[in-house]
């Protein structure tokens, strides 16, 4: 009787030794280190890659892009933007990053003379190469180091020769752009109108629209009133696809139309996969981000002094509808 | 031998050392908790000091820029001293999550202090507009630096999350290891105790029982206490003690013993004086003239005399004989008649003996002279002081296993306490008595013989006479062994 007692209370007695142990092991095992300084913050290049479209499909494949590259090469690469085209916040990164002494700036091309200061004036007298990517602003007002990305003229023409193909070569085709008069947007322009200048069958018509939706569904209102007769409409800004699209729904059928967009708009893919666009162009992000972060290393190491100013061009092609779904 | 006083040190020492140990372990782990705390709490102050001392450049500046006093210029220059020490102090921080934002941190302060420069340069060579125009930047900047704390201070959050969630998870498994570890300590304890009490009031307990068993008289068990402390020590002299006593009892026992046996020699020494005595006279010598003249009257023609003095020579040769030696009841009766017939004739018709003797019991044994001397009392206390005489009456008869012999008279009788006197053989007086044996020595033989103390009753009360009973057993069978046989 003592003895199984006696016993038991041994048993009581490790057991509970054994808890205290464990927990005694969690309390004082404690794994309290901030994360580790680095040395290596001298050594690497601190890269910047800032848009204006944060948290887009496109944007994102961008960024992954240049920061997988940015592994690859061993340098820092962090993604700032503002969201929503929001330009104040956009400037305001960029003269941030100006500031705080970046080795090099990727950044999405702003035609505006704001921007232009920044990278022409600010970022050279800090001696901050800038790269632009997705977008290009013209090269001789910049002073960008080169371009990567769309040919956007190519694209353009592209776009165009598809239309021609889908719709033939006589009709209306209604040519939509926002009215910051982007230098992206001119150039898709140009390339379109490039084409379609040997159809005098093929009647462009250019319309501007501000990029808020209201906006956007008022002035494709206005246009289908004006032109009722339209065959074709092409986003140059694929930001106003969605809007353009619900007007025209709205107001008819959509299966008539020929409607062509691009790419880097937040639902140009669900559109196409919907069938609501007939062709979209498809560009390259991931390697635009890629390309861009090499070459800035490459600018910075001296590898390749100049860079060629022309820009680097990143494949293109057309998605029709029937591809996509 | 572990003390009492010492177990109680142990005792103490063993609780000590359990809060001790508890103490040190939970003031260390609070100092290293502190510790960190006072880490994280440097980061954000260092990280806010920048601000602070950004935002002071600024207000320094401007204030130069409107009143240019040497003052305000010193307070510049203090400014930019503290700004850059808070630089120094920001680049320990880096760790490699904030690395990046970091360093943007630190080159936004040297853009900082380029553009106060900068003003201040302008400001010296009075170009108004570029000195407001770097004023203005200075003052962008600063706000940057303020925005870019702000993300930094996110960002220590975010990546010092898993750090600070350990320090919440761990002072809550620190309540749970107050928790088991108090079960624990309370039941080491509780066994330590109850161990410890134990081994003191054990050891008391066996004590206490041995002590009442010596206070019961045993002194033959050995105290015994299984410990080594002050109570083992007692219990050893509590055990010589015991053995002390019972050696003196069995000592004062063999004493005892001795003293019985020495008043026994002194008995019989006394017989021995008596029996030696008796032999101062030669029996021989009186035997015979007692023949002499008893052949004489006999041939005078006195043969009543003849027989009388025939009866008187039996009788003598039979008192020296007997005594102290076992004789059958039919020997005694023969004496006893014999004794009679001398009395007889001294008492003629005075006497009256009535004798009724059942001769079956005859062949018991009884010791020498028991028999005559009771009636001889008999014969002194009833018939001699009385004119007319008295009656003896002499009766054997069979009770169950038991030969009565009842010797009765008619006399005066006795008190109560004259019987108790003499069944308590208190008294000696042999006075008158023909064979100097009184009823006491003869209840004393009685007793000694039959090894009974009833053997003997006296039954009387004054004016109604005496009765002396003598209860005599019976012998089974074989031979009767009185112990008047051993002792010879």
């Amino acid at each position: 009787m003592q003895k199984a007692v006696v016993i038991l209370l041994c048993l009581v007695c490790i057991i509970l030794g054994y808890f205290t142990f464990v927990s005694a092991g969690k309390a004082f095992d404690t794994d309290w280190h901030l994360p580790d300084q680095s040395g290596e913050a001298e050594t690497n290049y601190r890269l910047v890659l800032i848009t204006l479209e944060l948290d887009t499909p496109f944007w994102d494949m961008v960024g992954a892009g240049a920061k997988e590259q940015a592994k690859r090469e061993e340098v820092s690469l962090e993604v700032w933007g503002s969201y929503g085209k929001d330009q104040d916040e956009f400037l305001r990164l960029i003269e941030l990053a100006i500031y705080s002494k970046v080795d090099g700036i990727i950044v999405q091309g702003l035609d505006t003379e704001a921007f232009t200061n920044l990278t022409a004036i600010k970022a050279a007298s800090y001696g901050i190469p800038i790269v632009t990517v997705v977008n290009d602003v013209p090269m001789n007002e910049s002073l960008r180091r080169t371009y990567v990305g769309t040919d956007q003229y190519e694209a353009g023409k592209l776009i165009a020769m598809q239309l021609l193909q889908d719709m033939g070569i006589a009709g209306k085709v209604i040519l939509m752009s926002d009215n910051y008069q982007e230098y992206f947007q001119e150039q898709r322009l140009n390339g379109i109108l490039e084409v379609l200048q040997a159809y005098p069958e093929v009647q462009p018509v250019l319309a501007e629209t501000p990029d808020t939706r209201e906006q956007v569904i008022e002035v494709t209102r206005g246009l289908m009133n004006e032109v009722p007769d339209a065959n074709a409409f092409i986003a140059l800004n694929a930001n106003v696809t969605g809007a353009m699209l619900q007007e025209i729904g709205r107001r008819s059928q959509i299966e008539p139309y020929y409607i062509y967009s691009f790419d880097d708009g937040a639902d140009s893919l669900t559109l196409l996969q919907e069938g609501k666009i007939d062709g979209m162009i498809q560009q390259a992000p991931t390697d635009m981000g890629r390309l861009s972060v090499d070459l800035l290393v490459q600018w910075l190491t001296g590898e390749t002094i100049p860079l060629d100013d022309k820009g680097y061009m990143t494949p293109v092609r057309l998605l029709r509808a029937e591809d996509a779904s | 031998m572990i003390s009492i006083q010492n177990k109680i040190w142990l005792l103490a020492a063993v609780v000590l050392f359990f809060m001790a140990a508890i103490w040190i372990t939970f003031t260390f782990y609070n100092q290293r908790t502190q510790h960190q705390y006072n880490e994280i709490l440097q980061r954000y102050l260092r990280l806010s000091e920048v601000t602070g001392a950004g935002q002071e450049l600024i207000t320094n500046l401007n204030n130069y820029l409107l009143h240019a006093t040497p003052d305000h210029e010193e307070r510049i220059t203090q400014s930019q001293q503290r700004i850059r020490q808070a630089k120094h102090e920001m680049i320990t921080l880096s760790h490699a999550d904030n690395d990046f934002t970091l360093t943007n941190y630190v080159n936004l302060i040297d853009s900082l202090l380029e553009a106060t420069n900068r003003s201040l340069m302008y400001y010296g060579e009075q170009e108004q507009v570029a000195y407001m125009e770097a004023f203005a930047e200075a003052n962008r900047i600063s706000k940057y630096l303020s925005d870019m704390s702000l993300t930094l201070i996110d960002t220590e959050l975010r990546t010092s999350e898993r750090l600070y969630r350990g320090i919440i998870d761990q002072s809550e498994e620190l309540t749970r290891l107050g928790i088991w570890l108090l079960l624990l300590i309370t039941l080491l304890l509780m066994m330590f105790a109850y161990w410890f009490s134990r081994s003191i009031t054990k050891p008391v307990k066996q004590l206490t029982q041995a002590a009442h068993q010596l206070s019961y008289g045993r002194f033959d068990l050995q105290v015994q206490v299984d410990s080594n402390d002050e109570i083992a020590f007692l219990a050893r002299m509590f055990d010589r003690m015991r053995r002390n006593i019972n050696n003196l009892i069995s000592e004062i026992k063999e004493k005892a013993e001795l003293e019985k046996e020495l008043q026994q020699n002194k008995i019989l020494l006394q017989e021995t004086q008596l029996l030696s005595l008796q032999s101062q006279i030669n029996p021989h010598f009186l035997f015979n003239t007692l023949d002499t003249l008893s052949k004489k009257a006999y041939m005078e023609g006195s043969e009543e005399t003849s027989d009388l003095l025939v009866n008187v020579a039996n009788l003598l040769r039979y008192n020296l004989k007997r005594l102290d030696r076992k004789v059958t009841l039919f020997e005694e009766v023969n004496v006893l008649q014999q004794y009679i017939e001398i009395q007889k004739a001294r008492f003629t018709e005075r006497l009256q003996f009535q004798a009724d003797v059942d001769e079956s019991c005859l062949h018991v044994l009884v010791p020498g002279l028991t028999l005559q001397p009771i009636v001889e009392n008999a014969v002194i206390h009833a018939v001699e002081p009385k004119e007319d005489g008295g009656i003896i009456n002499f009766r054997v008869r069979r009770d169950e296993q038991v030969v009565k012999v009842e010797i009765r008279d008619n006399g005066p009788g006795m008190k109560e306490e004259q019987i108790t006197q003499i069944l308590e053989e208190e008294t000696f007086q042999t006075e008158g008595h023909s064979t100097g044996i009184g009823i006491s020595n003869v209840i004393k033989r009685l007793r000694l013989f039959y090894g009974i103390y009833d053997v003997v009753e006296i039954e009387s009360s004054p004016n109604h006479g005496t009765t002396v009973t003598l209860n005599i057993p019976e012998p089974k069978g074989g031979d009767f062994v009185g112990q008047a046989s051993n002792r010879r």
